[in-house]
């Protein structure tokens, strides 16, 4: 018998020694807090990025009365955010047909603290690099507007209202067949699942960044403008 | 010849042909959704106060190296957009930073698409590492043969395959920004590329996932990916921004183990799995063995 294994063996040797592979694997958490030392090398690259990017965000703009806030159904960062995109896209165009901006609640990283604002701080209100964009739409899509800020208990909008679950636009009359909303391109694009964008019936382009109208606005403002009234009512 | 013999004649009796094992240690260190958080987070943040940032980082990762002959460093995607630096800088210094890192490999999420396929084309100059993309086809785009599939790390006398998998870019990232970019089924291509990995002989298959942990719908996740796949060893994961206090294991399509990580998000926490390896010759056909202790 030995030696048929043997033999076997052997035959199996010269055709192919695999291999059983045995693996254990160990798994751990680095925490990264203050403990950890920095290193020089990386804090060198870093500096001039740092530094030049410190030069440009840390310049006060303008000063918030208040600590804003961004909530459902109303908030004053709803509110402001709305309104100054409102401001700076309308302040000098005629409007002829109805004219409000919709935003979303979940586009605003950030609110404006009491105190100094900076450029930075504005970025973290809105760090995306979105364009603003003009959408037309036909009155027929309002109750799909109407339907989605119920749905999601409300976003910020300038104006116009969500009055018991009807929106309200200013300057719509009997003889309005479409309306226009000021949004991001990112929104009309579908984020958020605004799909009522898909009926849009034509787009202007501003090529301007979300941000730096927020920017701009701030400037103007000097002292930030505080609304608290709710835009929002089912 | 004869000695092949007793030790056939041993097998009879015990598990083990040879005594004599080789045992290899590669240890494998993991990062996702960094988003761009260069420095560590400001003292005053609510929940993180002065944790992560890159410089600490590097200094964690040398200190591991100095102790292990075998690290892989990756990333599970979300390089981009979070902080000033990617809106300024388009992402370069990110990825100058991760090659002084010593990254090996990543894969692409989301938001590394924010600055277009140029942008991201841009900034890849920068980065002395491989995108691996196994599910997006960037054939028809300016990406076209500027990512692979997969990979394969030689370590002692074992191999170690990653392969990247990217989430479905519709309705989540502008059409603008990825173009003619086009997503293939990443449990389909998961397969395909995890089996060539095996055949290639990888002892372990490696899958950089930027599905997402989990959902509480039908959409694919890592979880899906895990229990649908077969030949992944283990999941390395992002976009979701789960902390994991530890990987969770799950089977896969045939029954075996598969590790699922992730840590978080800003490169707060950094993953760390140590493979050992140890393979004995065998008269038999090969077998493999996975546990995790």
């Amino acid at each position: 018998m030995i030696k048929t294994f043997i033999v076997i063996c052997i035959g199996a040797g010269l055709l192919a020694c695999s291999s059983v592979t045995e693996v254990i694997l160990k798994p751990s958490i680095v925490k990264l807090d203050a403990t950890f030392p920095s290193n020089s090398s990386i804090d060198s690259i870093v500096k001039p990025y740092k530094d030049s990017l410190a030069k440009e965000m840390n310049v006060v703009i303008g000063t918030s009365p208040i600590n804003f806030m961004t909530a459902r159904p109303k908030g004053t960062m709803n509110n402001w955010f709305a309104d100054a995109i409102f401001v700076n896209q309308t302040y000098n165009v005629r409007l002829t047909d109805p004219v409000m901006c919709l935003f979303n609640v979940g586009g605003i990283r950030s609110s404006f603290n009491k105190g100094s604002i900076t450029v930075g701080d504005v970025f973290k209100v809105m760090p995306f690099d979105n364009e603003l964009v003009w959408v037309k739409l036909p009155i027929s899509s309002i109750n799909s507007i109407e339907s989605y800020l119920t749905k999601t208990g409300g976003e910020p909008l300038a104006n116009a209202n969500l009055v018991q679950g009807k929106l309200q636009l200013n300057g719509f009359n009997s003889q309005t067949k479409f309306f226009w909303v000021i949004t991001s391109d990112y929104l009309m694009n579908g984020g958020d699942k605004m799909d009522f964008f898909q009926q849009k019936i034509e787009v202007k382009f501003t090529y301007k960044l979300l941000r730096s109208a927020l920017i701009e606005e701030v400037k103007r403002q000097g002292l930030l403008v505080v609304d608290s009234t709710s835009r929002v009512t089912f | 010849m004869v000695s092949s013999g007793l030790f056939f004649a041993g097998n009879l009796f015990g598990k083990t042909i040879f005594t004599q094992q080789k045992k290899t240690k590669v240890t494998i260190l993991h990062t996702n959704d960094t988003h761009s958080n260069i420095e560590p987070l400001p003292d005053n943040h609510s929940k993180f106060p002065n944790m992560g940032g890159v410089s600490k980082r590097f200094e964690v990762i040398k200190a591991i190296r100095q102790q292990e002959e075998h690290v892989i460093l990756l990333d599970a995607g979300d390089i981009f957009q979070g902080t000033p630096y990617f809106n300024k800088y388009k992402g370069t210094l990110e990825m100058k930073l991760m090659s002084e890192l010593g990254y090996d490999a990543a894969t692409m999420g989301n938001h590394d698409f924010d600055a277009g396929l140029e942008g991201f084309f841009m900034a890849s100059e920068h980065a002395q590492f491989p995108f691996l993309c196994a599910n997006y086809d960037f054939s028809k785009t300016v990406l076209k043969d500027k990512t692979k599939p997969y990979t394969i790390f030689k370590k002692g006398k074992h191999s170690i395959g990653v392969f990247g998998i990217g989430i479905e870019l519709e309705g989540l990232v502008p059409a603008s920004k990825f173009e003619q970019t086009i997503y293939l089924n990443p449990i389909k291509v998961a397969n395909e590329v995890a089996a060539i990995l095996k055949k290639e002989g990888c002892d372990v298959v490696i899958c950089l996932s930027h599905l997402g942990f989990e959902y509480q719908t039908d959409k694919v996740s890592d979880r899906v990916l895990a229990a649908q796949t077969s030949n992944i060893d283990i999941i390395l994961g992002g976009h979701t921004h789960t902390f994991m206090e530890k990987p969770i294991e799950l089977n896969n399509s045939e029954g075996k183990p598969v590790l699922i990580n992730q840590v978080g998000w800003g490169g707060l926490h950094l993953g760390r799995i140590d493979i050992e390896i140890s393979s004995e010759k065998s008269l038999f056909k090969k077998q493999e063995s996975i546990s995790v202790s």
